[in-house]
């Protein structure tokens, strides 16, 4: 069955929902930059608005887990692939950044690059293994895919390279810069915060082109009949695997940049339940829009930060994945989406996004 | 490589076997990937655990499967029924979300400590293997776990119902229009695995220590294991089961490192060879 061709029936209907315009028009290019700056500049203001160091925290987790979220948004809303095994490029980066820097003492900037770099490769051999593989297939494999390299972490024999269970420290000079910042400011929420979220904006941007591009077309082509893609001349294999490699280099920057600022990585980043957390988020958010990824990665933080004292964390965010599958298909901005269609103002420009 | 060892190995590898055949069918019928089924084994665990504690083991081996059933009952009609025409990923990942919950109650109702219990009188201290002494209660739960094997097998292939199972699993369309009543087909194999993930959680109380942990651990493995031996095949889930938990229980004596390792790579291995499993059909 891993070798099965995507049946409709495979499909999530929480990517289903969009519509995506088969090419884009000069005016919705536009559209789509000025909202892109726009998103940018105000981003680039909250650190002015708060100067609560604990909100900005949790702003800047938000915006890594978002990155995470939004990786795994990109290869459902165009593939139709969910996946449990990104934790691999997100936390395989962030070991990849402490362990150059702790063992072979790179500077930040070439560590981060190098580590963005080795887990997109990682991506390359873990995606040719599973983008053949559809629907419930792909999710265990990935799934497997990303607990093997858990458990490769964390065995005792590891422990001189990755500190197997207890993590490790980066640790580099801390006059050393990182695009600019000394080790203190990289730690530092609101000063790192620019650096974070222009990569969010840049990755969301990037995706956004993709998704429109004559590839995105392609790839849509193979998430609704990957049969009649190959019938029709097309090779479906480089595609996704392509398009998996981009997911998974979107994964590896959040886990650079969650490293340098955390600068200390542990195995719970490569684990099972960082992989549902973040699909849950992807999901709870909206598989089916760009930004629904993000939105779900900000509430996940903010629960994260209420309930995380009670332990009952899982309890609420089980429901709330429960809850939104059974009746919210298309999370929270699908919901919106659909609410927004039924508007007047809405119908008449033809459920433009 | 002791008797000990390879028996332990067995031991191990006939849990996985309950557990994986369970998750089997109810994959075969359903087209769902079970993610609460390490859940269900947990919550099958502690309920035996407390069964056992204030009556008797062999009370727990009698109720936990069927408190299992009735959840199973559940499951089916409040979720994989309502959910039956949307697609099997989310459905899936509904059951991830109930594993997430089910974790949790668990946690509120008997703690975050790590629990253990001490096996029935009658199974324990030891009996010679081959000139080996080995722990009653481990062969216990291996020749419990065969036989438990066994009968399913005999029951699937041999009685009419058998017959409605593997009719509806591998076609469900046609096998409602040739008259099987799907959906009580469906209810009974969701309540069976149910079950079985039940007993085998009864069965690894006095064996394995519990924790809140123990149903997402198993769960990775298990999900490999029906991967290896083909998605849907029960027999091919057995085998697998008893492969791996052989394989990974022998290998833990030689080199732990490799060990770990070696459930993930069986599962490539496999893949790259033989894509729908070792006893894969084709998918439709």
């Amino acid at each position: 069955m891993t070798a099965s061709t995507t049946s409709t029936h495979d499909l999530p209907a929480a990517v289903e929902a969009p519509a995506v315009p088969a090419s884009t028009s000069r005016r919705g290019w536009l559209i789509g930059a000025a909202v892109a700056a726009a998103t940018f500049g105000l981003g680039l203001t909250v650190p002015f608005i708060t100067s609560d160091p604990f909100i900005m925290s949790l702003a800047l987790d938000a915006v890594i887990l978002a990155l995470l979220a939004l990786s795994l948004g990109f290869l459902a809303r165009h593939l139709g692939l969910i996946s449990l095994g990104h934790t691999a490029f997100f936390g395989g980066s962030a070991y990849m950044v402490a362990m150059t820097t702790t063992h072979w003492d790179w500077g930040p900037m070439r560590a981060a690059a190098v580590a963005v770099l080795a887990a997109t490769l990682l991506a390359v051999l873990f995606g040719a293994l599973v983008v053949r593989a559809s629907g419930m297939g792909f999710l265990m494999l990935t799934l497997a895919l990303g607990q093997a390299l858990y458990s490769l972490t964390v065995q005792t024999s590891s422990r001189p390279v990755t500190g197997a269970f207890d993590g490790l420290q980066v640790s580099y000079p801390a006059d050393a810069r990182f695009l600019g910042l000394t080790r203190a400011e990289v730690g530092d929420p609101g000063l790192f915060w620019p650096v974070a979220w222009s990569c969010l904006v840049l990755a969301a941007v990037a995706l956004w082109v993709v998704g429109r591009s004559r590839f995105g077309t392609t790839l849509e082509g193979i998430r609704e009949n990957e049969e009649r893609m190959r019938f029709s001349g097309y090779g479906t294999f480089v595609p996704r695997l392509i398009a998996f490699v981009i997911s998974g280099a979107v994964a590896a920057v959040g886990g650079a940049l969650f490293a340098l600022n955390s600068r200390f990585v542990s195995p719970e980043l490569l684990g099972f339940a960082t992989a549902g957390d973040s699909l849950i988020a992807a999901i709870v958010g909206g598989l089916g829009t760009l930004v629904g990824p993000v939105v779900g990665a900000a509430l996940y933080i903010y629960a994260q930060s209420e309930f995380n004292d009670s332990g009952n964390l899982h309890l609420y965010t089980g429901l709330a994945l429960i809850l939104v599958l059974m009746f919210l298909p298309g999370g929270i901005t699908g919901g919106l989406q659909r609410l927004w269609r039924r508007l007047p103002i809405g119908a008449r420009r033809g459920g433009g996004r | 490589m002791s008797i000990a060892e390879v028996l332990n190995g067995v031991a191990l590898g006939s849990l996985l076997m309950v557990l994986s055949s369970g998750l089997a069918m109810i994959y075969g019928l359903r087209g769902v990937t079970n993610f609460a089924h390490g859940a269900l084994y947990m919550v099958g665990a502690y309920v035996a655990y407390s069964v056992g504690t204030r009556l008797s083991f062999w009370v727990a081996l009698l109720v936990v499967p069927v408190v299992l059933a009735a959840v199973g009952v559940v499951l089916e009609l409040v979720f994989f029924r309502r959910l039956e025409h949307r697609s099997h990923i989310e459905v899936g990942l509904v059951t991830f979300g109930l594993a997430l919950v089910g974790e949790r109650i668990v946690v509120l109702i008997w703690g975050e400590r790590t629990l253990s219990a001490d096996p029935p009188s009658a199974l324990s201290g030891s009996i010679s293997v081959l000139g080996t002494n080995y722990p009653t209660y481990r062969l216990f739960v291996i020749v419990a776990a065969l036989a438990m094997a066994s009968a399913l097998v005999l029951y699937l292939s041999r009685s009419e119902r058998g017959l409605h199972i593997r009719a509806a699993s591998h076609d469900l369309e046609t096998a409602s229009i040739m008259g099987i009543n799907v959906d009580r087909v469906s209810l009974f194999v969701v309540a069976l695995g149910a079950a079985l993930a039940g007993l085998a959680g009864t069965l690894a109380v006095p064996y394995v220590s519990l924790d809140p942990g123990m149903g997402a651990g198993i769960l990775i493995t298990v999900l490999i294991v029906v991967v290896i031996g083909g998605v849907g095949s029960i027999g091919g889930a057995m085998v697998a089961g008893m492969g791996l938990g052989i394989a990974q229980t022998v290998g833990t004596t030689i080199s732990p490192s490799i060990a770990v390792v070696i459930p993930y790579l069986a599962l490539v291995l496999v893949l790259l060879l033989r894509p729908t499993g070792l006893a894969g059909r084709r998918a439709a």
